[in-house]
């Protein structure tokens, strides 16, 4: 017998950019395609390869946490903690439902491994001397275990790590939990705390961030000729979705609903993306066909466009592959917020629910010219797009070739 | 180190991990019915203590502290 598919509300939104620690704010900067991007002193005064990216400014986390809470949590956590607690808002989750039917989903791509670096420069030749919470404050796990022990959620409390795609599927496997009946409501999202010397020099080593010292806000630009790689920032972004009749039975403001997921792999390359951008495509498709869509029912895609050469182009022939060379106007968020790792899709995810349900397109930040890949596509340049309120697609291609694409409606 | 001087290191390190102010924390005050304080959260003092001191606890020991007092007591007494 088959019964109605559960259908999944977003209920709240929450975020910690380096664009703004409120909504509203993030919103504002992406409409003005005003990159985040800022030299890092550290970074400068140690001569490092890349000394700048995107950090979340400075924000009150007495709101969010007791002093006592804050000492035993790394970043990572505190910046996960803040921007769920934003998503929840006022109204306490246990006045919701029962705390067995509340889950938690978190992706991220490095977990504490900033604080892993802290510890390892501090007691790394002398580890009889570390302190008793190391642990607790560097697994993997700690941000989602932190969520659930302060939300009181007691359904499962899961990480996910598929590099920078890891928010968005934390998002879509939520999606799944709910519509299979296990929870019926989620706290779903990404954090990363990626800022940090040796993270960002890793990642320059490789030849995958944006070299742009001397101009940081012109440094990130997704599908533009003159791209050169991505831009490092740190950030969380959170999600609540809850089942649909549960959310309209108790008059929750229902921001927007996730209609589709799809998820797969390249299994091609460690870090490249297929070239042809195959299956980024055939994930888009799983993603369509899940919300029963077809692709000229898409109003806008917020592409995962990172500003490397490589992720683009691919993004672009996996764009073209699905949608030919007349699809929707595309915009790509890391512009303006940088590239937020396994935070990324979820920050993205709430960029694009938030966008759909104003019908208003935030433009690419920095994008001039096209190559003769990316000219197949309609980039939102220079000003907003009014596309009215239409269905959209948020795209996340990580490395290892881990894709993920959400369907969002307002 | 005399006892003044064992008792505000003491104080420090409990008003950093519980995040008072150290004032706020006597040699008598009893951590655990004042603080909650759980058994990862002594262990927590107690390596802070032993990195700040150079000294060295069995951790058995440590784990029957109720108070600033007691634990300046057990310091004492393993010096």
């Amino acid at each position: 017998m088959n019964r109605p598919r559960r259908r999944v509300a977003i209920c709240g939104v929450g975020m910690k950019t380096a664009a703004g620690t409120e909504t509203k704010e993030v919103m504002d900067a992406l409409l003005e395609g005003r990159s985040s991007a800022a030299p890092v002193e550290e970074f400068v005064e140690r001569d490092l390869a890349v000394t700048f990216a995107c950090r979340v400014p400075d924000f009150d986390t007495s709101r969010y946490l007791s002093l006592r809470e804050s000492r035993q949590m790394e970043r990572s956590a505190v910046l996960a903690m803040a921007a769920a607690l934003d998503a929840v808002g006022d109204v306490p989750l246990e006045t919701v439902a029962a705390p067995e039917r509340i889950g938690v989903a978190v992706g991220a791509g490095a977990g504490g491994l900033t604080a892993t670096e802290e510890l390892t420069g501090e007691y790394g030749s002398d580890p009889g001397q570390m302190p008793a919470f190391s642990v607790p404050r560097t697994m993997a796990s700690g941000a989602a275990a932190r969520l659930s022990l302060r939300l009181g959620a007691r359904g499962s409390a899961l990480t996910y790590a598929t590099a920078c795609a890891s928010g968005t599927n934390a998002i879509g496997e939520a999606v799944q939990k709910i519509r299979h009946g296990e929870l019926d409501v989620v706290v779903a999202g990404g954090v990363e705390a990626s800022v940090s010397p040796m993270v960002v020099s890793g990642f320059a080593r490789m030849r995958a961030l944006s070299q742009r010292n001397d101009e940081p806000a012109a440094a990130c630009r997704p599908f533009d000729v003159e791209r050169d790689g991505f831009v490092m920032a740190e950030g969380a972004a959170f999600l609540v979705l809850e089942e649909w009749e549960h959310a309209q039975a108790r008059g929750a403001t229902v921001l927007g609903e996730v209609l589709g997921y799809g998820s797969n792999s390249d299994a091609f390359h460690i870090v490249a993306p297929r070239e042809d951008g195959r299956s980024a495509a055939d994930c888009i498709r799983l993603a369509l066909d899940d919300a029963g869509l077809a692709p000229e029912d898409v109003g806008h895609i917020n592409a995962h466009g990172t500003s490397t050469v490589h992720n683009d182009r691919a993004e672009a022939r996996a764009i073209t592959n699905v949608f030919g060379d007349s699809g929707p106007p595309v915009t790509a968020s890391k512009g303006v917020l940088g590239h937020g790792l396994g935070a990324a899709g979820a920050m993205e995810a709430a960029v694009t629910a938030l966008s759909a349900a104003s019908g208003l397109v935030p433009p690419v930040a920095n994008f001039g010219r096209a190559d003769e890949d990316t000219a197949k596509l309609d980039i939102v340049a220079g000003t907003p797009r009014k596309i009215g309120k239409l269905p959209a697609l948020s795209n996340s291609f990580g490395f290892g070739g881990h894709n993920a694409t959400l369907v969002i409606a307002p | 180190m005399n006892r003044a001087e064992l008792a505000g290191a003491v104080r420090t390190q409990v008003a950093l991990v519980v995040g008072v102010d150290e004032e706020e924390i006597e040699e008598g005050t009893d951590l655990r019915e004042k603080y909650d304080i759980d058994s990862l959260e002594l262990m927590e003092i107690g390596t802070r203590l032993e990195k700040v001191l150079g000294y060295r606890f069995q951790v058995e020991d440590f784990m029957h502290v109720r108070s600033v007092g007691d634990t300046i007591d057990l310091l004492q007494e393993q010096a």
